[in-house]
Order: structure tokens, then C-alpha cells, then sequence
């Protein structure tokens, strides 16, 4: 792991990030991820996933099951297992790579109606915030919506205070996204903590830590390896 | 042969060879060693000052409380999953409405390795015992005093210092670790005891020996073919003296002296 500072960014996702995308609709939905090093060109076949008729007897979208994707980076790629996933309509599919040394990368659907560079519906980003601090975020695609993370710092002197602290990782929050608002617009969480931003009905936003965008005074990106 | 005898009491010999400690010229040096658990790299600066001065007969000047004053840039690196705790981010699940319950898988971070780098400096003391040494070079008598026996070194009062040093140094770039929050305070004490003041002082020592175990100071210099009156006139040329011989050595008498015995001839 390299020592760096904490910026997060759902267009660049790194190993304590995840994105979520629930499939509304039956069909089979084609997917890459790509390093950032790749500028957006596929360089391996595409993934795929095939939603079928729900199965339970719950409304669509009503209940639902989580798919997870674990990516590995190897050989200078990312490799997920499996490469054809069957889901039921409503499911979930999360994607997290845990590899600290992998580049940061997208998810980004091929015709791209769903990618974690642009959050649409019924989708999610989560990161784990590492170091203390206040970090506002923004959208770099210029809706115009923001929210703020604080982040406070934890003292472990004994054992106690470490299983307490644990215990506090365990809980995330969360930020819904919906319809042009923001809530909450601000969070607080202990270093460590995750939050979940969940993206119910939106145009197409990220949520990227406002000094990447301040670093390139553009969208950004460059700032983010 | 005639001879030319020049006798230097202790008070002068301490005057003399304070002065000739303060000329030794700095020595440096650069190399790696072991800092405790790491593998450092290092430049050292180090001058000699100070020393009282004991003619020991026949042939011993002892030189008590020298002090070398040096100044050292070190630079390791530290391999955190060494001292620090596996950590894993637990699996994390929130309730979404309408939606359902979300969880993010559990996520193990390794930690990663620290640069350091430490300038700081101090002085370091010994006694030593120097033999003469004397000896025609390149057409020049030199007689110089060598170290032959050297105690233990005696590190200052700063030495300890140098573990708050390295402390500070070692804080920043754990700062900016991501996680590593709750147990940075553990993590810098874990380092500064894993070097410890043994593991400094084990450092330091192999260092900073050679520069005091390799000292010669220089106590006289004289070209063989000596200039003993400068010319006056055209018909009065420079006058020379051969320098046959030269011979040093400690007289006890009424009290201890350095003598140089010189052998000249036409």
C-alpha cells in the first residue's frame, strides 16, 4: 500500500471503494473495467451480465439479492470470477477490487447506460474514509449537488477502545441521493467508517472529493491515478 | 653528530596539541548499518576538540576526554505490517429503503513501508593513548602522535535525545496513512523501542570509532634539508642544515616531557 492522502473519487475507484448497481429490467447487459491507465479503450472482452425474470414471488425490485464481484488486479489487469453472471430482476451487483497496489478503475457498461463514472438509478457508491478530516464532495459533472463527510479522529489508547473502535467500522453511513437533493447533506463518522451513497433516481452525477476538482480546476480526473 | 634537543612540558604539550587537535582536518564518511530491526544508511561529519594532555614515559601521550563533535543525516525504511497489527475493514451492511440490505465485502490492507530520514548530531568522548611516530616523507620529517590504545566510547547527554528525533521524524509520514489513526501512537512507540537506546549506541558506535581509532595528529614538520638562514646579499646564499635524524620521546625528570632530539650536519 502506498502511503498517500485519502481523496475519493466514484469515477476512480480504488480498494476501499465499491459500486453497486441494481438491473432493473431482463435482459444481458455487457460490461468492462478499466484501469485508469486504459483512458477509456477496452483493452479485454467485455463481462456480462444476463437479468432474468424474478423467480420469488415479491414485485419487481421489491426484494432483492446482492451479486458480489471480487476483481483482481493481475498481469497488469483486472480479472473477475465470474465473467457471466446470472441475476434475478432487481438483484444487486457489487463491485469492489481489494488489491491496494491495483490502479484505480470503472465500471463502465457497454452501451454505458450504468457506470461508476456517471451514477444514474438504482445505483451506489461506497468509500472508507482512512484519515480524519472534514472532505467535501461535489459532483464533477456540474449538477451542482454536494454533501460533506467529517471525519473524526479516534484514540485507541487500550484494548477496549480498539474492540470499540472495530465495532464502529462495522457501521456505515448513509447518503441517499434522490430526485436532485441530498440527504444527508452532511455525515459524521469516525476514521475508518464507511458511507454508503446510494443514487435512488439521478441524471448522471459522481461524487468526487472537491479537491480533486480544485487541484485541475476542471472535472478532475487527472488528479486521480 | 650535533644535535638540536627542544623539550615540551605538559602545560605546553597541552597547549600545542590542543591546537594540533583542533587542525586535524573533518573526517567523513558514508556506509549502511544496523539501527535495531532496520538497515540505515548514513553520512557522517565528525572534528576533534578538546583533550587534556598526559606525557606518559618512554613513549605514551595520553590524551583524556577527547571529544569528536559529529553530525550525521540517516535514512531508513520501515515496514509497517513489521509493527503494526493485520487490519481488515469488517464487511459493512446498511438498509436502504425500498431497496433492501447492502453490504460491502471485508477488506485487508496491508501496511505499507516509511521512508525516514534524521539529521542529527552530537559529540562523543574517549580517552586514548597515542604513540610518536616519526618518520622522513617525501623529503620531510613529520612526528606525529597515533592512537594506539582508545576506551570506550562515552556518548553525550544528546545521544538519547536522538530517539525523540527520530520519533519526530517518523510521525509525518505516518500521518498520511490511511487507517492508521488509532494505532499511530503504538506504532512510533513500537519503532523507538524496537531501536532503543542499545540499538543507537550499537549504530553509532562502529561509526564513529574508526574516526577516533584512525586519528593521527600532527605534532611537527620540518623538510630534511632545512633552511637555517635566508640569503643576505649575492654573496651571502641561503644557509642549510641536513636534518640526519629525528627522534621523539617522553623524559620523566622533575616532570614528564615531550623531546624532540634532532641529528644535523652541513
Amino acid at each position: 500500500m502506498n502511503a498517500s492522502i485519502d481523496t475519493f473519487d466514484s469515477r476512480a475507484l480504488r480498494y476501499v471503494d465499491c459500486y453497486g448497481q441494481r438491473f432493473m429490467r431482463e435482459g444481458t447487459y455487457r460490461y468492462h473495467v478499466l484501469s485508469c491507465r486504459e483512458q477509456g479503450l477496452a483493452s479485454q472482452p467485455a463481462r456480462t451480465i444476463k437479468v432474468v425474470p424474478r423467480s420469488g414471488e415479491g414485485k419487481n425490485g421489491a426484494t432483492m439479492t446482492q451479486h458480489s464481484v471480487p476483481l483482481r488486479w493481475t498481469r497488469g489487469r483486472f480479472a473477475s470470477s465470474p465473467v457471466e453472471l446470472e441475476i434475478e430482476v432487481g438483484d444487486l451487483v457489487l463491485w469492489n477490487c481489494p488489491d491496494p497496489a491495483a490502479p484505480a478503475y470503472e465500471i463502465v457498461g457497454d452501451p454505458a447506460f450504468f457506470a461508476s463514472t456517471r451514477l444514474v438509478n438504482e445505483c451506489g457508491f461506497t468509500h472508507a474514509f482512512g484519515t480524519p478530516g472534514s472532505y467535501a464532495w461535489a459532483d464533477a459533472h456540474g449538477s451542482g449537488l454536494e454533501g460533506t463527510v467529517h471525519v473524526k479522529e479516534v484514540a485507541c489508547k487500550t484494548r477496549g477502545d480498539l474492540e470499540r473502535w472495530q465495532q464502529q467500522l462495522a457501521q456505515a453511513a448513509l447518503v441517499m441521493i434522490a430526485d436532485g437533493k441530498v440527504r444527508p447533506h452532511e455525515v459524521e463518522i469516525v476514521t475508518g467508517q464507511t458511507v454508503y451513497f446510494a443514487i435512488v433516481t439521478c441524471g448522471g452525477i459522481s461524487i468526487t472529493d472537491k479537491r480533486l476538482l480544485d487541484e485541475r480546476g476542471g472535472d478532475g480526473r487527472a488528479a486521480v491515478r | 653528530m650535533a644535535q638540536i634537543l627542544a623539550a615540551l612540558d605538559e602545560g605546553g604539550a597541552n597547549t600545542v596539541l590542543t591546537e594540533a587537535i583542533a587542525s586535524v582536518p573533518a573526517l567523513s564518511k558514508s556506509g549502511s548499518g544496523s539501527l535495531g530491526p532496520f538497515t540505515a544508511s548514513y553520512t557522517v561529519h565528525g572534528h576533534f576538540t578538546g583533550g587534556s594532555i598526559d606525557l606518559v614515559a618512554p613513549a605514551t601521550v595520553r590524551i583524556e576526554h577527547l571529544r569528536c563533535v559529529w553530525q550525521m543525516a540517516l535514512s531508513f525504511g520501515i515496514d509497517l505490517d513489521d509493527f503494526l497489527p493485520h487490519f481488515c475493514l469488517p464487511q459493512v451492511c446498511v438498509h436502504i429503503p425500498c431497496v433492501g440490505r447492502v453490504c460491502t465485502p471485508k477488506i485487508c490492507l496491508s501496511w505499507p513501508t516509511i521512508g525516514v530520514t534524521v539529521p542529527f548530531g552530537d559529540d562523543v568522548e574517549a580517552s586514548a593513548d597515542f604513540g610518536l611516530d616519526v618518520a622522513l616523507i617525501g623529503g620531510q620529517w613529520k612526528v606525529q602522535i597515533v592512537v594506539q590504545n582508545l576506551s570506550q566510547l562515552q556518548f553525550g547527554p544528546g545521544t538519547a535525545g536522538i530517539l525523540a528525533l527520530i520519533g519526530a521524524a517518523i510521525t509525518p509520514p505516518l500521518l498520511v496513512i490511511p487507517f492508521i489513526g488509532p494505532f499511530l501512537a503504538g506504532a512510533v512507540d513500537l519503532i523507538l523501542a524496537a531501536i532503543g537506546i542499545a540499538g543507537l549506541t550499537g549504530f553509532l558506535g562502529p561509526i564513529l570509532s574508526p574516526f577516533l581509532s584512525g586519528l593521527k595528529i600532527p605534532v611537527y614538520a620540518q623538510d630534511k634539508h632545512f633552511k637555517l638562514l635566508p640569503a643576505d646579499g649575492p654573496f651571502d646564499p641561503d644557509v642549510f642544515v641536513e636534518l640526519d635524524a629525528v627522534d621523539a620521546r617522553i623524559e620523566h625528570s622533575d616532570e614528564d616531557e615531550l623531546v624532540l632530539t634532532v641529528g644535523i650536519s652541513p
